[in-house]
């Protein structure tokens, strides 16, 4: 009798690079055909799929049709909610998001519209709107998976440079090299494109239990490494997704054009590897069926110790404090050297305030304060 | 605010389903091309729905679906010229309940032909015929009822204010010179060509008359306002005296070709308005792809003159799908006998063709074998082009949101010529199949 042994998760980013952008977005499809199905959505317990519109995922919509199409994927008990919609333009306008969506993908496949979630940027009080969609998203247990592609100014959504890392859904003003890129679906005037789209917020992502982006094509591959090489900068929204704890970027070679070779082979290794020990990179079980339904009672172990990564907290609120995340399960082959504090040895009546590992910058703060 | 939600609703689909199916993986004819595309049906109101506003404002996924594996999906055919069919000829003095069943039979079974509206015609007869018979042909589609099979936007009455000169197989003894609108009146039954309410049409909806006789270009005025349209056809007329009636109002030529004079050099008689030299909108053309009415070639001159105006008719008698012989026909006061030997009709005794037997997809298919036209350019022939013809765009022979769902699935084989040919696999009328080969 085989052993059955837990398999290995290792958060980090995912970077899978594939030849083409057709096998890029099969890999995508396949990848959210394979979560949906191994989640075993049912209308109690549903899917809850985050969708994007643009040219990137249009591969990723096809090929989903044609897998429900040849019936190996439902999504009769799938969720979605898109991530923007312009204002002031008619739901039914040919370049609205609505359109996009009903041409590419809902149409084709068994969504039951009651499921289905899109931003209306012709609400008579935007602001509502924006809130009421969030507080959906909350309702409907949080999302599961966001798919997502970016611009080439590297930003997601309508989260365009400068936009805020703990945004939210909103009413964003587009900027003017969005709307001259867009103008070319508005007859090249630029006057008829909208000036203003309602968007879901960096934030709202991320709080998304597991995030796929889709780049394609060398006019993204500046933008891929910023994302990927540099640091995280509001000037590149998608840069955020470092302080994901799933996030997963897919791309065609094109897109890696302005990476270094090393990260190229180093991602490339990973997967390779992975894959010859047995295992994709798979997520932790509890994120691939999804949070249990509250009905069911179930033991809660040792929560304090290693906290559940089901719903991530706000990592940039995080990130203002100087202590760095602790609460996730780091695995390292040979354990890092850990400094030996007198602290410990000494014992100390309040330890929750002596949890940080580098008590000098508290005391530096707590000396700013008090001056 | 919901879009496709029905107004008045007629029936209520059972097992609380919404009667709306969806067709997937089909071709469907949109203008000059086959297209790729969804299309939504609405059993309940009869028309096509705008599948997107039903999706995310009423919260609708169909009940059905049908996959048509690739075929193509065009509107029903429309017939502008049908004299008669499956043994029942409309221009037949019966006791109205008789004529009324009768006319229900050729309705359903007409449908299988692939015509779901056409234009019952009446020759040339006695004023008496034409006033029991016009009552029953009047528009008939306005309860929406599929199980009724093809529905009738109104009758053609060919004749008879003809030319004794190009009368065809017409008895000359009953033709007629218009010299005032009484004069229509006597003949036709003033109720038959004037709307009963000022709302509903009158029963007439179109009179083929020559232009050149009694007054007759005077009068085209007043059946254009009563919403009767005019055609020009058995007639003489010059091409100033046909120009003249299209300056008057008259928007169709019967039988292009047949029962006119033909094409001449110095006087291109009615055919030269096609030839765009007054400045004038060009009529319509009705068309007899059968054969014998025409020769291939002259269909393909016709079809290049205005490829916007040509329309396919059948001129069909009522002898569609009976066997080879000789038939009575009641033809104005006496009664002939039709020779039908295949597919070819001839006025007993003589050598003068009498309407034909085919049917309108058969038609399309010459059209197509004959002159190479692409599959929309035949089926427009038959759809939208007679639609527009009618004033039915929007309603009738085209695929448009807000249409009625009249459509017909067709298999296209290719034939050893390279040639398309189509053949018809169903029928659906008011968004509910009622054909199915």
């Amino acid at each position: 009798m085989p052993l059955i042994i837990a398999r290995p998760y290792v958060p980090n980013m995912r970077l899978i690079i594939r030849d083409d952008a057709e096998t890029a977005s099969s890999y995508v499809a396949n990848y959210i055909i394979d979560r949906i199905r191994h989640f075993n959505p049912t209308p109690s317990h549903p899917f809850v799929l985050g969708l994007p519109t643009g040219s990137s995922p249009l591969g990723v919509y096809r090929i989903l049709v044609e897998k429900y199409k040849a019936g190996l994927i439902s999504f009769e008990n799938v969720v979605t909610f898109n991530m923007d919609e312009y204002v002031g333009i008619p739901r039914d306008h040919p370049e609205s998001y609505h359109s996009f969506m009903w041409k590419h993908f809902f149409s084709h496949v068994n969504v039951n519209p009651n499921n289905v979630h899109i931003l209306n940027g012709n609400a008579p009080n935007l602001e509502a709107e924006c809130v009421e969609y969030e507080s959906k998203i909350k309702r409907a247990g949080g999302i599961d998976l966001f798919l997502g592609g970016i611009g080439e100014d590297g930003h997601i959504a309508f989260n365009e440079p400068g936009s805020s890392l703990a945004s939210r859904t909103r009413v964003k003003t587009l900027a003017y090299d969005t709307i001259l890129a867009n103008s070319r679906f508005f007859g090249n005037n630029v006057d008829k494109v909208p000036k203003m789209a309602l968007t879901v917020g960096v934030q709202t992502v991320l709080e998304a239990r597991e995030v796929v982006i889709i780049i394609l094509g060398a006019r993204k591959s500046l933008a891929l490494q910023k994302c990927i090489e540099q640091g995280v900068n509001h000037m590149w929204t998608l840069s955020s997704l470092q302080l994901h704890p799933h996030p997963m970027i897919v791309c065609d070679e094109d897109a890696t054009l302005e990476l270094q070779v090393k990260t190229v082979k180093y991602f490339k290794s990973i997967e390779k590897v992975a894959r010859e020990q047995g295992f994709e990179q798979i997520l932790p079980s509890s994120i691939r069926t999804g949070p249990v339904p509250a009905s069911i009672p179930r033991t809660v172990i040792d929560e304090v110790q290693s906290p559940t990564i089901l719903a991530p907290q706000p990592m940039t609120s995080r990130l203002l404090r100087a202590t760095p995340a602790t609460e996730y399960p780091v695995r390292s082959v040979s354990p890092d050297l850990v400094p030996d504090r007198m602290a410990d040895r000494v014992g100390v009546p309040d330890l929750a305030r002596r949890l940080t590992p580098q008590p000098e910058q508290q005391h530096q703060r707590l000396a700013r304060v008090g001056a | 605010m919901p879009h496709s939600l029905p107004s008045s609703p007629k029936s209520v689909p059972k097992n609380g389903q919404n009667g709306i199916t969806k067709f997937t993986n089909c071709r469907i004819l949109r203008g000059n091309s086959l297209v790729n595309e969804d299309l939504w049906v609405d059993s309940v109101t009869g028309k096509i729905i705008p599948s997107q506003a039903a999706f995310y404002d009423d919260l609708i996924l169909p009940d059905n679906v049908v996959n048509l594996g690739g075929r193509i999906l065009s509107p029903g055919l429309i017939e502008c010229q049908l004299n008669g069919a499956f043994g029942f000829n409309f221009s037949t003095l019966l006791e109205p309940a008789v004529y009324a069943k009768k006319i229900r039979e050729v309705n359903r079974l007409l449908v299988t032909t692939g015509v779901t509206s056409y234009m019952p015609t009446i020759t040339s007869q006695r004023s008496e015929i034409y006033k029991s018979a016009l009552p029953h042909l009047g528009p008939s589609g306005g309860y929406q009822v599929a199980e009724d099979g093809a529905e009738s936007v109104g009758a053609h009455v060919e004749g008879p204010f003809l030319n004794p000169t190009k009368n065809g197989i017409h008895n000359v003894n009953v033709l007629l010179q218009a010299e005032s609108f009484e004069d229509l009146e006597v003949c036709y039954g003033a109720s038959n060509i004037r709307s009963e309410d000022g709302y509903r049409p009158p029963a007439v909806k179109m009179i083929t008359a020559a232009p050149e006789l009694g007054q007759m270009t005077a009068l085209i005025p007043e059946l254009a306002r009563r919403g009767i349209i005019y055609s020009i056809g058995h007639s003489e007329a010059t091409y100033e005296e046909a120009s003249a009636a299209v300056g008057a109002g008259a928007t169709m030529i019967t039988h292009l070709f047949n029962a006119m004079r033909p094409l001449h050099h110095r006087n291109p008689g009615i055919f030269g308005v096609l030839g765009i030299a007054e400045s004038q909108p060009r009529p319509w053309f009705g068309i007899i792809a059968d054969g014998e009415h025409l020769h291939p070639t002259t269909i393909k001159i016709a079809f290049n003159a205005h490829p916007d105006g040509f329309i396919l008719v059948t001129d069909a008698m009522h002898l569609v799908g009976l066997p080879d012989g000789t038939y009575a026909w009641t033809n104005g006061d006496c009664t002939s006998g039709i020779v039908k030997k295949g597919p070819k009709l001839v006025l007993e005794g003589s050598d003068r063709i009498a309407g034909s037997s085919i049917t309108l997809i058969e038609c399309v298919n010459n059209f197509l074998n004959w002159t190479g036209a692409s599959v929309p350019q035949a089926l427009n022939a038959t759809t939208s082009t007679p639609a527009a013809m009618l004033g039915l765009q929007g309603t009738k022979g085209c695929l448009e949101e807000g249409a009625d769902a009249d459509l017909v699935v067709f298999s296209e084989n290719v034939n050893s010529n390279g040639r398309s040919e189509l053949v018809i696999d169903e029928v659906w009328k008011f968004g509910t199949k009622v054909f199915s080969r």
